[in-house]
């Protein structure tokens, strides 16, 4: 199918979907980074490490599907046990920030702030770490520019498309990476929990949706969940909606799950075609 | 995710707690010449919801626990009697909503103060305690466990109950909620209240199922609480299921807290000391953070 002339990202005709699961670890990083003691109502961060990182990696497990757990480089300093034992259940570690920084950074600190989280993940798992998740979203050419000299495959930030690309960031024939672009409107659970207070039964229904107009149509799905309480899913109703997508999406047939390292590999070398972006 | 236990036979804990919260949620906003129209919805909780929430709470055999602010206290002293002889647990909100983060050095004698004008009034001294807006400062909880408080309500951080070291020897149980089960939440969007039902029958079937604690936090206000004769209807409807599933028991804030020490649970670190380092250094960007719907 082309758009304007432009020949879109093509996969392979037997993937029906293909789908990347991603958990934003997101614990106590959230509210340092931002100045404040995770105590009391702002606790809720901790809920991630104690309770939901533990349950979601039992639940996947179950499923045997993979899963990619971005962690903020702050967050894997304090639970390097439960950084180890994602790693350990066999879950791509990817990066997510050191101190969730949900603002524009100037490119010198940003570049060691990246270059930090990445030296913590690396030296807990032992493993290159391949991949990053903007918190918040806000990225530049620069960040781009850092992920690749690290040797990252991928970024999963950008909402600008339905399908992976190659994302191309400068003028020299290397500048360029994977992108996995995510939707935070629908395919994600904190606007649910946070803002619309929607019923669990009610955000399985969405996703559901989202799923039946994506398989067999542009067959790319990008879901996002953080395994804090409050607006996350690390509790037990919502880890069990997590399942029961899981299992939902399980039962069409052509449907593969990856973690999103697996399938930046795939769109890097295996794809009948991968289409380029040039940003700006 | 732990290993914590219940009793034998318990399957699953169920926490009603209630945040009183009335003229002192509206003095927020404003003056108290001004207590009328708009600001009187904590006075209809009183007026109207409390004792019909009370009597609820007699038929279903429920005894829960009703954090007060001293400001509160002094306004509804009848009030806060009735719910004491009513077999409620009676506790402390403060000394008024003002965040104990914004007090500095007034703090402990801001929790000394909630803590004496409720012993006053209903001749006993509270076990536990919930902070206005759940704001928790780095030296909350030994102020605290210093004031003789044996449990705080203020965190969202776990499905059981835990132990806080809390200065020297001393420790203070928490007795963790989650927002999830609060009704000043879903109210503040708005949202009717077989909404709100809907999101709570679902949490308690899979906090059951784990066999977690379900802390459903209510408030007496006729805006975001759960005091109107439709509200308190639907809930009874679901706190009847509730109490029909096998292995279910009810335990007020004190009864967790002491079934906490008895199952001896090793004492945790307050958690600003792990974080005390980076936040001195950390430019505070609370605007930025994410916060609930009327928090």
């Amino acid at each position: 199918m082309t758009t304007a002339g432009i020949e879109r990202t093509r996969l392979p005709e037997e993937l029906r979907c293909a789908v990347t699961l991603g958990v934003d670890f997101d614990g106590p990083s959230h509210e340092v980074g931002r100045g404040i003691a995770p105590l009391g109502t702002h606790s809720w961060g901790r809920y991630s490490a104690r309770c939901g990182i533990p349950r979601h990696i039992e639940m996947l497990h179950r499923q045997g599907v993979p899963c990619t757990f971005f962690v903020p480089g702050y967050d894997a300093e304090c639970h390097p046990d439960v950084v180890q034992a994602i790693d350990r259940a066999g879950f791509e570690v990817a990066a997510h920030g050191y101190l969730h920084e949900a603002w524009d950074l100037e490119a010198a600190e940003e570049t060691e702030l990246l270059q930090r989280t990445d030296r913590v993940l690396r030296e807990l798992t032992g493993k290159p770490v391949l991949g990053w998740r903007s918190p918040s979203g806000r990225k530049t050419a620069t960040t781009m520019r850092v992920l690749k000299s690290m040797g990252y495959v991928y970024d999963s930030s950008d909402k600008d498309y339905d399908l992976p690309y190659r994302l191309r960031f400068g003028s020299h024939p290397d500048d360029w990476i994977i992108e996995l672009p995510n939707n935070t409107y629908s395919l994600d659970d904190f606007p649910f929990y946070k803002f619309s207070h929607t019923p669990p039964s009610e955000v399985l229904a969405q996703w559901k949706s989202e799923f039946d107009a994506i398989y067999d149509a542009d067959r790319f799905l990008v879901l996002c969940v953080h395994p804090r309480s409050g607006w996350g899913s690390g509790t037990p109703v919502r880890t069990r909606i997590l399942e029961q997508f899981i299992e939902y999406m399980k039962q069409h047939d052509g449907v593969r799950f990856f973690s999103a390292m697996e399938f930046a590999r795939l769109c890097e070398r295996g794809l009948p075609h991968l289409e380029e972006a040039r940003i700006p | 995710m732990t290993d914590f236990r219940w009793p034998d036979g318990v399957r699953c804990v169920v926490f009603v707690s209630l945040n009183f919260d009335a003229e002192s949620y509206d003095l927020k906003s404003t003056t108290e010449d001004r207590l009328f129209g708009r600001f009187s919805y904590g006075r209809y909780g009183v007026r109207a919801g409390l004792p019909r929430l009370l009597h609820m709470l007699q038929r279903r055999g429920i005894r829960a626990t009703v954090f007060i602010t001293a400001s509160d206290a002094m306004r509804h002293v009848d009030a806060i009697r009735e719910i004491r002889d009513a077999g409620h647990e009676i506790a402390s909100r403060g000394a008024d909503l003002a965040p104990l983060t914004t007090l500095g050095d007034s703090e402990f004698h801001a929790l000394q103060r909630g803590r004496d004008t409720l012993a006053e009034i209903a001749g006993v001294h509270p076990a536990g305690f919930r902070a206005a807006a759940g704001e928790v400062g780095p030296r909350t909880l030994d102020h605290l466990a210093h004031l003789g408080f044996t449990y705080d309500s203020s965190f969202q951080d776990d499905d059981h109950p835990y132990v806080f070291s809390a200065g020297g020897s001393a420790t203070i149980v928490e007795v963790p909620t989650v927002s999830s089960l609060d009704d000043s939440f879903p109210y503040s969007a708005r949202h009717t209240h077989a909404r709100v039902l809907k999101i709570w029958a679902e949490e308690f079937e899979a906090l059951y199922r784990a066999g977690c604690l379900v802390p459903l936090t209510l408030h007496l206000r006729g805006d975001i609480g759960t005091s109107r004769a439709a509200r308190i209807a639907a809930l009874e409807e679901l706190l009847a299921h509730i109490a029909g599933q096998p292995g279910v028991r009810f335990m007020n804030g004190s009864e967790l807290a002491a079934h906490t020490v008895r199952s001896g649970r090793k004492p945790e670190a307050n958690p600003y000391l792990a974080h005390s380092e980076v936040l001195s250094r950390t430019l505070y960007r609370g605007d930025l953070a994410i916060r609930p719907i009327g928090a």
